[in-house]
């Protein structure tokens, strides 16, 4: 396995299933402090359900620690109030809502009113669309916006670790582009990011290392610098 | 038809009307946060009415007081319904008519309680302010329904403005639309529920306290009130509570002149044609459903 900075995520034998049906064979998985890392694999792979095993959203057994301290393992509300924060596939939106109220509750346990106006400028200066839509619902943007939105809102909880499952779903490489090169800006500025992505080629030049699922297991972890081709990746998919 | 008699029922109907329309904000409140139908929203209503006879009566409390601590009590017992009898269900994730059930199961409990506890006999309330009706171009206009008419629509935008402009009932908002999406933003979405139970049962307890002076409230008089209540969120647009107020002032009024025209004896089947005919003809109802 590729050598990692100290973890400051760290699940061991975690799996997951649903109902009866077992959806993640038991995996470990490690994030590194300031890391970004890349989940990567086909439809159906476990990729999103390995987020959702983390965030305990899903029926889950193993351990899963974060700096340091275990977090619980049926309680979203009390992972996400750790600062483990999950975009969700498809984004979650509050939809009728509008874009300034979408990103008021991501802060929602926040109370001083200078840092939050400290995280609204930063969500602005990372995507300043958000800012002149501020009465806009977000049910009514478009995909790429709302993208934005699910991010920005995130941001505004002030994560520890931000976890995106499946960012680029439905949009325009283009805003895809742009998306991702936000995202690496997070990291940059020392944000550890965990990014479940289908464009395998765009993900791994953003990360640090890569885990590739299929049928719900764990087929390698992949140091992005040994990848030097689409085919060399290819074999890594389908090994 | 005389039209001072018309205009009379209609005064009336939108009183009553008033009362179902927060009923059926209720139901909606609690579907809104939750995704249940709660049938002991009755309950809450009679209760309502009951408990402040009780303060009021037994108690030697004020008038002002009762009321007040009636709604508390009634507030309370929401949470506590809420806690024992929705939550484990929501949380092994029961399917939706065993929770509906359930929540009528409580209604009963509570009916048979309050009998055991009272008893049979109809009870009812002073008129809050003891002064003979009001004539607008021959129609008595009584001070109850006015006290009715200015509280519900206090009630109503005082709920706006909650959930518009509070934290909390942003929050609430956030939860109905996407509970999970919620969650993992750490808002505390069975304290969400919670809420939900308490406010919609102090909304029915203010409708029963309300309605009281004007009527009577007994043990048994939760499941009609819930009936109506339901049927008017439904005519509203299932899940949006203005909705609901509009659908039972809808339905208020459209009792009420069924009443003048045919006699109370059809105010059930009018009641339930008006919701067969919405069902029918706009089964999303006025504003269109929430979900």
């Amino acid at each position: 396995m590729t050598a990692f900075p100290s973890p400051i995520l760290e699940a061991r034998n975690l799996s997951a299933r649903y109902g009866q049906v077992q959806a993640l064979a038991p995996i470990d998985f490690q994030v590194g402090a300031g890391e970004l890392v890349a989940v990567l694999g086909p439809n159906g792979a476990g990729k999103s359900t390995l987020l959702r095993a983390i965030l305990g959203l899903v029926t889950n057994a193993g351990e899963v620690a974060f700096m340091g301290a275990a977090l619980p393992r049926r309680n979203p509300v009390a992972v996400a109030s750790r600062g483990v924060v999950l975009v969700p596939e498809g984004r979650g939106i509050f939809g009728p809502m509008t874009v300034m109220e979408n990103l008021e509750l991501g802060a929602y346990r926040l109370k001083g009113r200078e840092e939050r106006q400290r995280r609204f400028d930063r969500v602005f200066e990372l995507f300043p669309r958000l800012k002149e839509r501020l009465g806009q619902a977000g049910g009514s943007m478009s995909g790429g916006e709302q993208q934005m939105l699910a991010i920005g809102r995130a941001l505004m909880a002030d994560p520890k670790i931000l976890l995106l499952d499946e960012p680029s779903l439905g949009l325009a490489p283009r805003v895809t582009d742009e998306i991702l090169e936000t995202l690496g800006v997070l990291n940059r500025s020392g944000l550890p990011v965990v990014l479940v992505e289908q464009r395998a080629p765009q993900a791994l030049k953003l990360a640090h290392r890569a885990y590739l699922l299929s049928l719900g297991r764990l087929v390698a972890v992949i140091d992005p610098r040994e990848v030097q081709s689409h085919d060399q990746l290819a074999q890594y998919y389908f090994a | 038809m005389d039209s001072a008699l018309i205009g009379q029922s209609l005064v009336s109907g939108l009183g009553i009307g008033c009362v179902y329309g927060l009923i059926g904000i209720g139901f909606c409140v609690i579907y809104n946060a939750s995704g249940i139908v709660n049938f002991a929203q009755g309950a809450f209503v009679m209760l309502g009415g009951m408990i402040t006879h009780v303060l009021l009566v037994r108690g030697q409390l004020p008038y002002f007081a009762a009321i007040v601590l009636s709604v508390l009590v009634v507030a309370l017992l929401g949470v506590v319904i809420e806690r024992l009898v929705v939550r484990p269900l929501w949380k092994r994730n029961a399917p939706m008519f065993v929770m509906i059930l359930a929540t009528l199961a409580a209604q009963i409990v509570i009916e048979r309680l309050t009998f055991l506890a009272v008893d049979d006999q109809p009870k009812t309330l002073p008129v809050f302010t003891d002064l003979p009706p009001i004539m607008v171009g021959g129609v008595a206009v009584n001070i109850q329904s006015l006290w009715i008419v200015a509280g519900s629509l206090a009630i109503v935008g005082l709920l706006a403005l909650f959930f518009k402009g509070t934290r909390t009932g942003k929050a609430m908002r956030a939860c109905a639309i996407n509970r999970e999406a919620a969650a993992l933003q750490g808002i505390p979405v069975h304290g969400m529920l919670a809420l939900a139970f308490g406010l919609s049962a102090g909304l029915g307890a203010i409708a029963g306290i309300m309605l009281t002076p004007t009527q009577y409230t007994a043990f048994n008089v939760g499941v009609p009130f819930a009936i109506s209540g339901f049927i008017a969120a439904i005519i509203g647009g299932f899940g949006r509570p203005f909705g609901a107020f509009l659908g039972g002032l809808t339905l208020g009024v459209v009792q009420s002149v069924a009443i003048l025209s045919f006699g109370a004896g059809l105010k059930t089947v009018v009641a339930l044609s008006v919701l067969l005919l919405f069902l029918f003809v706009r089964p999303s109802g006025i504003l269109g459903a929430a979900k």
